[in-house]
């Protein structure tokens, strides 16, 4: 093993930074609230990623890497760990959780029926140029209904599974401090089901949108459709020290399943969820979820591939470790390089009849 | 719009659910007054850390872990040994620490008029804010039909 010195390095990475930190200018806590507030989108895409939900940390993070998502995630990854783990809430269960937006595009009856929430699903795009002329946008106000949506929506699959649509499900009998953790243990393949739900809730969105968009357009084995999406907030349910549950506050999850087909008398069906609103990551991962049944190996809907290649923090280490100094394994490639060039020099300047020729086919 | 939870005494639990998502200044000022009134008080422990959320997958009833939420915690006794506790999500140690001398007053001296004044006040707001929210939500509801 041999390295390279650079003088000078230390005066140079010093500067590097603070470069960076000038050009993003002062950090307050008055510039983190206006993130975290106007925002909410990012920052759940931030605490999903990062696996760790807290709004207030992840505008803090995305302020001081100038919104660099992969910066972000990994400084909320690495402040997560100064923590201690102080308890495991009761498993949220989908019934439970206090529902903004519910749909379906495989059943339009559904029981509770289906609830649009804050979408912009149905509206025009429209850049709102007008903003730049002096002319503020004020949204206008909800006409909101005479009697409040009620604050909890049935499963829909249990619906299913009562009417014998989808395949039945035990009852879970892991512990909460049994249940499978890769924070704390390696993902190994084939994975628990368990692994598989984590690591999906924490991959990076854009990568998951890209390996669920390829198996939706024919690189996967199964063409999915919405069963349900849902938004809402879960509550943190902890144990008093006398023995109480309560609710510490809510945190805002999306939840989706995704069907395809008939399989053995029964609907198949995908699953995924992440921390914050955001349904494109759970929709994608549900489709990844629902392609991993039959998937060739190697392929991008082979959970091995797609669990690997959207881990936020190992795919933009390892994407960024390329522009350090690799000048030593560079110069082996070069000198490979120069002594080939300078052989086939050599034996193009021998005299004719002095050249080993290769004998004919 | 409570929401409720087994197990555990009720009366317990709806009011830890309360203080947990109360007003937080509201909360402060409350647990000052308190303060004044009660003896001396241990500290067992006032930081922040991580819950982790499991939720269970509606496909094969599979529990996963979601992922760890930023709790700030407070455990406090008092020297006849009754015990307060307060947990919230977020980071403000004060606002947990106030949440565990409410809970560590009612249950070394029962609920006083101003705390049973606070609790039935925050309960209100928390249910006017749910109920405003899930109207605006409910003028979202839509009826499919096919054609």
């Amino acid at each position: 093993m041999a390295y390279v010195a650079t003088r000078g390095g230390e005066k140079a990475i010093e500067q590097a930074e603070r470069l960076f930190r000038q050009d993003l200018g002062p950090i307050d806590a008055a510039r983190v609230d206006t993130i975290r507030k106007t925002m909410p989108y990012l920052v759940d895409r931030v605490m999903g990623e990062a696996s760790l939900y807290d709004e207030e940390l992840a505008a803090l993070a995305l302020a001081q890497t100038g919104g660099e998502l992969s910066e972000a995630v990994l400084v909320l990854r690495a402040w997560r760990t100064t923590q201690p783990r102080l308890a495991i809430a009761r498993p949220v269960q989908q019934d439970e959780v206090l529902t903004q937006r519910r749909i379906s595009a495989a059943f339009k009856d559904i029981p509770g029926g289906q609830i649009l929430g804050p979408t912009l699903d149905y509206s025009h795009r429209v850049l709102a140029t007008d903003v730049l002329e002096g002319k503020p946008f004020t949204p206008p106000p909800v006409d909101s209904a005479q009697a409040p949506a009620p604050v909890r929506q049935p499963s829909l699959a249990e619906w299913q599974r009562q009417q014998g649509l989808v395949a039945p499900a035990t009852e879970p009998d892991t512990a909460p401090e049994d249940i499978p953790d890769l924070t704390r243990e390696p993902l190994l393949f084939p994975a628990s089901r368990a692994h598989r739900l984590q690591s999906l809730a924490r991959a990076e969105t854009g990568g998951v949108l890209a390996l669920g968009y390829a198996a939706m357009r024919g690189y996967g084995n199964a063409h999915p459709t919405v069963n349900e999406l849902r938004l809402g907030e879960a509550n943190v349910v902890v144990r008093h020290p006398r023995g109480t549950e309560f609710s510490a506050g809510r945190v805002r999850v999306s939840q989706a399943e995704v069907t395809s087909k008939e399989k053995g008398g029964y609907l198949e069906l995908g699953f995924a969820a992440t921390f914050g609103w955001n349904e494109v990551k759970v929709i994608a991962a549900a489709t990844l979820d629902l392609n991993s049944a039959e998937a060739p190996v190697g392929s991008a809907v082979h959970e091995e591939f797609y669990l690997y290649h959207t881990e936020s923090v190992e795919a933009s280490g390892f994407c960024i470790h390329f522009k350090l100094p690799h000048y030593v394994t560079f110069q082996s490639v070069l000198d490979a390089m120069r002594d080939a060039k300078a052989k086939k020099t050599a034996a193009d300047a021998a005299p004719a009849e002095t050249r080993q020729m290769e004998p004919a086919e | 719009m409570t929401d409720t939870f087994p197990p555990g005494d009720t009366d317990h639990r709806a009011t830890l659910d309360i203080l947990a998502r109360a007003r937080p200044e509201r909360l402060k000022q409350h647990a000052e007054i308190l303060l004044e009134e009660m003896g001396e008080i241990t500290v067992i422990a006032n930081r922040t850390g991580l819950v982790m959320v499991p939720m269970r997958d509606t496909v094969q009833n599979v529990d996963f872990h979601l992922g760890e939420v930023l709790v700030s915690e407070a455990h406090i006794a008092d020297e006849a040994g009754n015990v307060g506790y307060g947990m919230v999500t977020g980071r403000d140690l004060e606002r947990a620490m106030a949440m565990a001398v409410i809970d560590l007053r009612i249950a070394a001296f029962g609920q006083d008029t101003a705390t049973a004044t606070l609790l039935a006040e925050e309960k209100a707001h928390l249910a006017a804010v749910d109920e405003e929210r899930m109207r605006q939500v409910e003028a979202t509801r839509v009826e499919m039909e096919t054609f």
